[in-house]
């Protein structure tokens, strides 16, 4: 239930930056997530919010208590690890308890807090259990429990589903999530994989080479990425360079059109470009539509392409169409999918409207 | 349908399963001959197995030589002790820790494995001598047992901690353990098979240590260990009995503890020392 600000951190290993310069702000009872590729500096930001990295600039507050000099079991922090965390050598009891007994509370509070915990992860009847008797979702459920039990002002998740399989890590998410509701404290999650990040949090941190490249909701993440990274990294997107050759006022805002090869393409400037600056134009390929003979009044840019490869993965239906000597990958759903199939090297009008800008 | 093996391939087979136990057989007495050969002696008396002889010469093993059983067992169980206390900080920063010259430190920390037991012997002399140490003190041998056969405590102990995940501690850390804690709770137990080895392997040699103990105590009966007891007597006054029971009370000691270690245990811990 702590606020947790990060102002200014960073982190060297000798020669190589890990961390560059980070700003975190995050509420009291949010649940955010850290997101990037291996190495972009979010597992040690993580650790170093926990106390088991010294940061080699910048202070860390839990509300407004520096946290700095305070080791990680003097932080009241509940630290959940991707794996081998659980204490082999004890039953999932004495797990469970063991944050409470170090503190050397009472026997019966610390018996009562453990049923309570393994009541909260559905674990009830299994305290007797060793943690090598568990599956994997079982075990890091016992986890969960166990860094709960202390009670911590901040919850802190290392990539916890990352070991486990695709279908347990769907439904073991959202028991993450619901506990994190239920028990209203801070939670700061680190994973590289978007779905989960997007299907849990408040708010994402996406991270890149040790900074952060942009902060917001799921929405303004992959609707409104604001760097070249974030609109490659979240979602599949077609990128395309080209350059400002006018602009214009319309009634909903600011439009320009860009030159792409041989292609004029318009959209929405929420950038403010000028003439001759050079653009980056993302479009996604759930954006596209194919269009029949005729249509296509209703879209602020057409084009036209031969279809390539086209693959069929049963909800979706997605091919690769080469406009100029641009490639623009392009997904269909719904019952429209089904029209594409066998049209390999076939002409096709492709027609889309939401086009993201970026200047470089 | 049943396929049947030729009677003669089923033959071959037998023999040379016959030939491949019967050699086992075969090297097992051949090892334990000389074992068999010091019990026997300690159970006679003269040149005949008498219950006098039995009770008589394990008699004198709790009697006359029980000054020598003493010293061997204290500084047996101090040796090993200190040693224990001294590997476990090497070992842990050497395996949780970065820092210049690693391999250099564990290079020297094993040197005393590596050197002549003669040349360790005569180096502690001197330094006993210039250094005014341990002057007929038991633990001039205590320190000479610590200092050869600490390498088999630390190496145990290096392979066990690098097969800790450091998650535990970590994880014990930030619920709010101490260090001292975590040590206690989270890397003793866990490592115990590898402390269990270390106490092994420096209890087999320590034990038995003959040749650095003359160096630095031969000439002091009163804290001559029992390797040393034997041999003496062995040199003034021949094959007796007695002696010979002394030498199979020792060898009785050294079966019953590696034979529960590796029943308890198991051999995993012993990669990377010179006994396995």
């Amino acid at each position: 239930m702590s606020r947790v600000r990060l102002v200014n951190i960073s982190k060297s290993f000798g020669n190589a930056v890990a961390v560059n310069d980070v700003n975190l702000d995050i509420a009291e009872g949010e649940f955010v997530t850290l997101l990037g590729p291996s190495g972009c500096g979010k597992t040690t930001t993580l650790r170093m919010i926990a106390g088991l990295v010294e940061p080699s600039a910048g202070e860390i507050y839990f509300d407004d208590q520096l946290v700095n000099p305070l080791p990680p079991n003097r932080r009241n922090i509940g630290f959940v690890f991707q794996t081998h965390s659980l204490f082999p050598h004890m039953t999932v009891a004495d797990n469970i308890a063991f944050g409470l007994s170090v503190k050397g509370e009472d026997k019966k509070k610390i018996q009562a807090r453990v049923e309570e915990m393994l009541a909260l992860v559905d674990l009830q009847g299994y305290e007797k259990r060793m943690p090598a008797q568990l599956s994997g979702g079982q075990q890091q459920r016992v986890a969960l429990a166990r860094v709960l039990a202390t009670n911590p002002r901040v919850l802190l998740f290392d990539e916890p589903l990352s070991a486990l399989d695709r279908n347990l890590r769907d439904t073991l998410k959202y028991n993450i999530r619901d506990l994190q509701r239920k028990t209203r404290k801070t939670a700061i999650y680190v994973t590289h994989d978007q779905s989960e990040a997007f299907a849990i949090s408040d708010r994402i941190f996406v991270m890149n080479q040790g900074h952060v490249e942009q902060v917001g909701t799921q929405l303004d993440i992959y609707l409104r990425p604001q760097t070249q990274f974030v609109a490659e990294f979240i979602g599949a997107n077609n990128a395309l360079s080209g350059q400002v050759v006018s602009t214009g006022e319309t009634v909903g805002g600011r439009d320009v059109w860009i030159r792409v090869q041989d292609q004029r393409l318009r959209a929405r400037d929420d950038v403010g470009l000028r003439n001759g600056d050079r653009v980056l134009a993302y479009v996604r390929p759930e954006n596209i539509r194919v269009l029949e003979d005729g249509a296509g009044a209703n879209f602020l840019n057409t084009v036209e392409g031969t279809i390539e490869t086209i693959i069929f993965e049963g909800s979706t239906v997605h091919f690769d169409a080469r406009v100029g000597e641009s490639v623009l990958r392009v997904e269909l759903a719904g019952t429209e999918r089904l029209t594409v199939l066998n049209r390999e090297g076939a002409r096709v009008r492709l027609g889309f409207n939401e086009v993201t800008l970026i200047k470089i | 349908m049943a396929v049947t093996q030729s009677s003669t391939f089923r033959f071959s087979r037998h023999f040379t399963d016959v030939l491949s136990h019967g050699y086992i057989l075969l090297m097992c007495v051949v090892f334990v001959m000389p074992f068999l050969a010091i019990f026997q002696y300690s159970l006679w008396k003269g040149a005949t197995l008498s219950l006098d002889g039995i009770l008589g010469n394990y008699q004198f093993v709790f009697g006359s030589f029980l000054t020598n059983l003493q010293n061997s067992l204290m500084v047996t169980v101090t040796a090993i002790t200190i040693s224990f206390l001294i590997s476990l900080p090497a070992a842990y920063a050497i395996v949780r820790y970065t820092f210049p010259g690693k391999r250099l430190v564990l290079s020297f920390l094993s040197i005393s494995l590596y050197v002549p037991a003669v040349t360790l012997g005569l180096g502690l002399i001197l330094l006993y001598n210039f250094g005014h140490l341990f002057i007929g003190s038991i633990w001039s041998v205590v320190f000479a047992m610590v200092v050869g056969t600490y390498p088999l405590m630390l190496t145990p102990l290096i392979v066990a901690l690098k097969d800790l995940p450091p998650s535990f501690e970590e994880a014990a850390y930030c619920l709010g353990a101490s260090r001292w804690q975590v040590l206690t709770r989270i890397v003793l137990p866990l490592i115990g098979q590898g402390i269990a080895a270390g106490v092994l392997l420096s209890f087999i040699i320590v034990f038995n240590e003959y040749l650095v103990t003359l160096f630095v105590v031969g000439t002091i009966p009163s804290l001559q260990t029992a390797p040393l007891r034997i041999f003496g007597l062995i040199r003034t006054a021949g094959l007796l009995n007695t002696t010979a029971a002394l030498a199979a009370a020792m060898q009785i000691v050294s079966f019953v503890v590696v034979i529960a270690f590796f029943r308890i245990v198991g051999t995993r811990y012993l990669k990377g020392t010179y006994l396995i």
